[in-house]
């Protein structure tokens, strides 16, 4: 709460940020066709360049606010604010754009987790949230090791109880202050965290029924190495036209902290 | 290379549980003394061919197995694991066959030497 005190002034400046792009999409939009070369192709998704700007100004107020927890404001795939914080910033962050009047992003809608073996925080936390008053997405992302906890954001959104329990059981990242942290996918004394990219595909044990023992037994799986190799790509090309096709670049938008 | 080591060491990280080596091993001996206390009713409330004599043999092994384990924040996670783990049979979660799992009666070891590895026919 105290962070949000602090904000107040800021706050003042622009109270309706996010409140313009609701209002003035529909304007914007008509105008924008002439200034930027228009899609026509329709199975495209069109990106509406007015909402984008207001996102990026949203993305540089939050910086603003809240300058020591996020690091970095992004655009990804053409239209989706993301924003890049310090693990320690997860709760202060995410209760300030719960609770922010012109924010309120009230639903987390998913938290998803990703391995990067090779970064020094291999995993990556992203909160998805939603704000049903604005119409708006956006995208919390914050890092963490195998050892760091996070902190639990069960208190400020009741959906992340699950999730974070997901988070745990296919990554293991611990949450601190969880009220039930525990497995939720796998099973009763399954060993691992199967969305790590160092679990093998055929995982490390086998389950089977005995009929001997009249139980379901769990064998250590060795697969002899010709059964080892999976072919996963499919014999034909599903879309011949994105053959080169390059994802959307991730776009930085600059910020008070990134111009210094 | 001596100052690189010595930086190394110095490296803040963020506790998960314990702040120090002596307070993991307390909760170390404390999830170790809640698993010895709940064997005999694991073996009263699953239907295992096993003793409590047994059972109390098998825990042992299994906490001396990572005693090499000395970083704090591992030996941490672990007792959270094996925290989760008893939480799970003392509300009879698991079913005897995630019990004798421990056991782990119907592995056959390894072929060691030359002769058994031949016989058993894998590379």
């Amino acid at each position: 709460m105290s962070v949000l005190r602090r904000l107040i002034p800021v706050a003042a400046r622009s109270t309706t940020l996010l409140n313009s792009l609701k209002k003035n999409a529909p304007r914007a939009f008509a105008t924008e066709v002439t200034e930027t070369p228009k899609e026509t192709r329709p199975s495209f998704r069109k990106i509406n360049q007015s909402s984008v700007d207001q996102l990026k100004d949203f993305g540089r107020y939050v910086a603003e606010c809240l300058p020591k927890y996020i690091q970095k404001v992004q655009i990804a795939a053409g239209d989706e604010l993301e924003l890049l914080i310090v693990p320690e910033g997860v709760l202060p962050v995410l209760q300030f754009l719960k609770d922010h009047h012109s924010c309120q992003f009230s639903n987390l809608v998913d938290i998803a987790g990703m391995d990067v073996p090779s970064r020094t925080n291999r995993f990556e936390v992203i909160y998805n949230i939603l704000s049903l008053r604005f119409n708006a997405r956006i995208r919390v992302k914050t890092y963490t090791d195998e050892l760091t906890p996070l902190e639990s954001c069960n208190d400020i959104y009741k959906a992340a109880n699950w999730y974070e329990r997901e988070i745990w059981d296919m990554y293991g990242v611990f949450f601190s202050n969880h009220p039930d942290l525990r497995r939720i996918l796998t099973d009763y004394g399954f060993e691992g965290h199967p969305f790590r990219k160092d679990f093998p595909l055929s995982g490390y044990v086998e389950v089977r029924y005995d009929d001997e023992k009249k139980r379901v037994v769990v064998e250590p799986l060795e697969l002899a190495q010709e059964f080892r190799r999976f072919e996963l790509s499919a014999p034909w090309e599903q879309f011949p036209n994105f053959r080169n096709a390059k994802p959307k670049e991730t776009e930085e938008v600059k910020t008070e902290k990134s111009k210094k | 290379m001596a100052s690189q080591g010595m930086q190394r060491a110095a490296r803040e990280v963020k506790p998960i549980l314990s702040l120090d080596r002596d307070e993991a091993r307390k909760r170390v001996l404390n999830l170790y003394k809640a698993w010895y206390r709940q064997i005999p009713y694991l073996v009263r409330q699953y239907d295992i061919p096993r003793t409590v004599e047994q059972c109390k043999t098998k825990l042992r092994e299994e906490f001396t197995k990572y005693e090499e384990i000395k970083d704090v924040r591992l030996v941490d996670m672990m007792v959270i694991k094996g925290q989760m783990e008893l939480k799970e049979v003392v509300n009879n979660w698991k079913q005897k066959g995630h019990i004798m799992t421990y056991f782990k009666d119907t592995v056959e070891p390894k072929p060691k030497d030359f002769l058994s590895k031949f016989l058993q026919g894998k590379d």
